[in-house]
């Protein structure tokens, strides 16, 4: 049966938003006058957008506070980047290569964690223990010296570039695709069911959802997107290392989905964009007198909301969407 | 393929049980306020590192042993462990475990980024300790600040036990741990109990710094550690009570090692996360029955 408020399994409202959303990212190049230093801080803030639309997935649908965003990340990464510095291996291969990796160290920790049944602060622990893990594995393995990819003036095949701008449309489309898969997610089977999860985890399995499966899938979707943006983040820094596995990365990337409120995409996506841009901004502010600074300012939000709003940005978008009759559905 | 020296293997676990008693005083706080508020508190480690340069702008000020600001630091950290509690910890009582996440990740970056703001990311040690000479027992050296910080621990932790066990404030927060409105409706301030459970909590935090800091360095970076850390030495048997935090401490300590010795001192965490991810697998109750 054709449902015509449909595109690509989507409503039409949210087709559209990803399009003139897209569109007009991709006009803030052309804005930054195509400052290299300013064009990469953008090419930054969309990559932190986009993980945060994909750890919304498993954060903000299927309600796991998963911290190893920056494990599936940098394993996408550092296998791209090994394959491309030590045999040559365009990340066009390298990066589904780097993704299988990932899916498959998600589905050998996820299968089992959700197996035996560990949620909330446990799969936190577990998660934020799971990059420390792959950190000291990727540590023993190769040491701590890093490996710098070869470089190029511009190639497509190689995805190197002397210039930030192709990084920054490709991941403008990775974050178009990132949306679309979240917005798929919400109006299908899977969606409905994870928010059931999210919701009460013993009355969805009472009422007969494989709690273990969806997880599990919600799983896998956001390590696959996680290490598609990690094989893409290396090609732009060009430098790999147990580096890579920060653990710092994974907990802010969770922040920025809680600040943004959970089960929100458009939240997320919002959060990730401005306390990214705040981030930079205050580091080349008051960073260089003051260390940290920046983060401190992060930490000091998150209690502010948890506190006070938890419900995150995303009460605010509902706001301004009750104020304004055409975005209403 | 590996070989060990054996000596070098038993000096290590040697080594290993000592700093394995300082963890579970490291963690015993955790578990008294996980146990009894039912409180996720992700910024446990970061009170440590921040104790730990307490530690050091005291002893480098007063020119006293850091054993001895201990007797500073533990009242302090109680006052703000209170402070905490009231200005934050009180509002997401009961809320969703995501919430208290987060705001309690939200305190660790502040405190995190505090100490880097003021610290500039330079590890700083305490020059000086009466503590600072090695003892040789046949041919195992062990080091006198690790072997008073492992008594001093083993003493904390028994008096803890005592308080839990024999005072009234302990059976009414073990009261409490049981079951939150039987004890208030037993006339127990529950509130109260609260503040001071957390208060209690953080100022073993400073503590086990003081003891710390005899022998390591403080960093910014070692909130993580002994917060990970602590939060394993719960899951293996936390809630069993100081028993099962003490046993629980000294199988952490000798794991990290037996991996030092094995493998490599760059694998210690290695070895704790992977029994952290078994013991969540196959004994989600702990290995001294957690709730």
């Amino acid at each position: 049966m054709a449902k015509p408020n449909k595109i690509l399994g989507i409503p039409r409202r949210n087709f559209y938003g990803i399009i003139v959303f897209a569109l007009i990212l991709s006009t803030v190049p052309a804005l930054l006058r195509f400052n290299t230093y300013y064009v990469y801080l953008a090419t930054d803030i969309i990559l932190i957008a986009s993980l945060v639309a994909a750890w919304n997935i498993i954060g903000g649908y299927a309600g796991q506070l998963d911290l190893a965003a920056s494990a599936y990340m940098a394993l996408g990464a550092v296998v791209t980047g090994n394959l491309l510095a030590f045999y040559g291996l365009t990340p066009w291969l390298g990066i589904p290569i780097g993704v299988l990796i990932a899916l498959g160290v998600a589905v050998a920790v996820g299968y089992p964690t959700f197996r035996f049944g560990i949620k909330e602060v446990w799969y936190a622990l577990l998660t934020a223990a799971l990059v420390v893990i792959l950190s000291r594995i990727y540590w023993l393995i190769y040491g701590s010296t890093e490996t710098y990819l070869p470089t190029y003036e511009w190639s497509w095949f190689y995805l190197r570039f002397n210039r930030y701008e192709p990084f920054y449309y490709m991941l403008v489309v990775m974050l178009a695709i990132v949306l679309w898969i979240n917005y798929r997610i919400r109006h299908s089977k899977l969606g409905y069911y994870l928010n059931a999860i999210r919701e009460d985890e013993l009355a969805a399995e009472a009422l007969g959802i494989d709690v273990r499966r969806y997880k599990l899938y919600a799983l896998m979707i956001y390590a696959t997107l996680a290490s598609i943006i990690g094989g893409i983040y290396v090609c732009i820094t060009g430098v790999v290392g147990y580096r890579n596995f920060d653990p710092w990365l994974g907990i802010t990337t969770a922040v920025m989905g809680i600040v943004g409120g959970l089960g929100s995409v458009e939240g997320a996506v919002m959060s990730g964009m401005i306390l990214r841009t705040l981030e930079d901004y205050l580091r080349g502010t008051i960073g260089s007198q003051y260390p940290g600074s920046h983060l401190l300012v992060y930490g000091i939000i998150l209690i502010v909301v948890g506190v006070l709003k938890p419900e995150g940005l995303a009460s605010l978008i509902e706001y301004v969407k009750k104020r304004i009759p055409w975005l209403k559905s | 393929m590996i070989s060990v020296e054996p000596m070098l293997l038993v000096q290590n676990i040697v080594n290993g049980v000592f700093m394995g008693l300082i963890y579970s005083l490291v963690a015993l706080g955790l578990a008294l306020i996980f146990g009894v508020m039912d409180i996720i508190n992700f910024a446990h480690g970061d009170f440590v590192m921040i104790g730990a340069y307490l530690t050091f702008l005291l002893a480098t000020t007063l020119l006293v042993d850091p054993t001895l600001t201990a007797f500073i630091t533990m009242p302090l950290f109680f006052v703000i462990g209170v402070a905490v509690y009231k200005g934050i910890i009180e509002r997401v009582l009961g809320a969703e475990p995501l919430i208290q996440i987060a705001v309690t990740v939200g305190l660790l970056m502040v405190l995190r980024n505090l100490a880097l703001m003021i610290f500039k990311a330079e590890p700083r040690g305490v020059p000086f300790t009466v503590f600072g000479f090695p003892i040789n027992v046949g041919p195992i050296t062990i080091a006198a600040s690790r072997l008073v910080a492992g008594i001093v621990s083993l003493v904390a932790l028994f008096l803890v036990h005592m308080l839990l066990t024999r005072t009234k404030w302990g059976i009414a927060m073990r009261a409490t741990a049981d079951d939150r409105e039987v004890a208030e409706l037993m006339g127990i301030n529950v509130k109260k109990v609260y503040a001071v459970t957390f208060g209690l909590g953080i100022s073993l935090t400073a503590l086990a710094a003081a003891l710390i800091m005899t022998f390591s360095r403080a960093d910014p970076y070692l909130g993580l550690l002994y917060g990970l850390l602590s939060w394993v030495i719960v899951a293996m048997g936390g809630l069993g009570g100081v028993i099962g935090v003490l046993a629980s401490g000294l199988i952490i300590g000798v794991i990290e090692a037996i991996g030092i010795s094995v493998v490599s001192a760059g694998a210690r965490e290695l070895f704790i996360y992977l029994t952290f991810f078994l013991i969540l697998w196959f004994r989600p109750r702990g290995l001294f029955g957690r709730r």
